[in-house]
């Protein structure tokens, strides 16, 4: 959306990692929803800061999730 | 051999008889293709983010099993010709969790068990109070009070006959990571929008994550296809 002039210096942590989660389970969906924008999209990593293995980890639990009815698809 | 986790979803107003029925016809199943059926969940009902089938909410349930990967397309038959099902998702899993899934039903039927001991006992106990008016009031308080406990362990010193049926109930182990079962809700609402859409997109995942992921991995039930 808005591009703010000066970008953030502060360097966002992975949580997954923090949490020392092997793998994201698409079964906690609760935990998964606060990686999705209100319209339903993915939350880019530059947001959640989020580390390239677990964002992919990531992507792929909401997808299941989404199938099977847990987390909604994304709303245009 | 493999691990391999089923998600499925019932039509809400089944009763726990017909879901057993499917449940042990999938057994059969994958029995038959020389697999091993581990643990099943039974993660109840929720509310469906978006309607399936105009559908709101289902009864869901978790099954491990173990097998060569020729059961996957012999499960895909099973369920594509069980209309009770309204959607499954097969997935790859590991040992951990397979035996993760296992730990947390033995917990459950642990905590059910001990629900059922005290509900049995607190039978006895009230058999033996009976002419006791007061006391069996009391008790009646008593229970009121323990019962919104979600842990199973307030049974043990539950007097309460109450507590019977509440046993059935009694897998708040379960429901320890899912907890959150209210909030779904509201993502109800704006889903019935999503609803005529959800379908072909879901087949698009579908195809998407087969295709990145596992081949074994797959998902079905996209009624609007017949
Ligand atoms: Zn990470």
């Amino acid at each position: 959306m808005r591009r703010d002039r000066g970008r953030k210096p502060k360097k966002k942590i992975c949580s997954f990692c923090v949490d020392k989660i092997e793998s994201v389970d698409y079964k906690q969906y609760e935990k998964l929803k606060r990686f999705v924008t209100e319209r339903g999209k993915v939350l880019p990593r530059r947001i959640s800061g989020n580390c390239a293995r677990h964002q992919r980890q990531l992507t792929r639990a909401i997808k299941k999730a989404r199938i099977m009815a847990l987390l909604p698809f994304t709303m245009e | 051999m493999e691990h391999y986790e089923i998600m499925l979803i019932f039509s809400p107003e089944l009763e726990k008889e017909e879901h057993e029925e499917v449940l042990n016809g999938l057994s059969d199943v994958i029995v038959k293709q020389a697999g091993t059926v581990g643990t099943i969940l039974n993660w109840r009902k929720r509310r469906l983010a978006y309607e399936i089938n105009k559908l709101q909410e289902g009864h869901y349930y978790l099954i491990y099993f173990s097998g060569p990967g020729t059961i996957i397309p012999e499960i895909e038959h099973y369920f594509r010709v069980t209309d009770d099902v309204i959607r499954y998702m097969v997935v790859r899993t590991d040992e951990q969790e397979y035996a993760a899934a296992a730990e947390k039903a033995a917990s459950e039927a642990a905590a059910a068990e001990k629900a059922a001991d005290a509900a049995e006992t607190a039978e006895a106990i009230e058999d033996a109070a009976a002419t006791e008016e007061t006391e069996l009031a009391e008790e009646t308080e008593l229970a009121e009070e323990a019962e919104p406990a979600e842990e199973a362990e307030p049974a043990e010193e539950a007097e309460p006959a109450e507590e019977a049926e509440p046993a059935e109930e009694a897998e708040p182990a379960e429901e320890a990571e899912p907890a959150e079962e209210a909030e779904p809700a509201e993502e109800a609402e704006p889903a019935e929008e999503a609803g005529p859409t959800d379908i072909d997109e879901a087949a698009e995942t579908e195809n998407a994550a087969s295709e990145s992921e596992k081949p074994e991995e797959t998902s079905g039930k996209e009624k609007t296809d017949q």
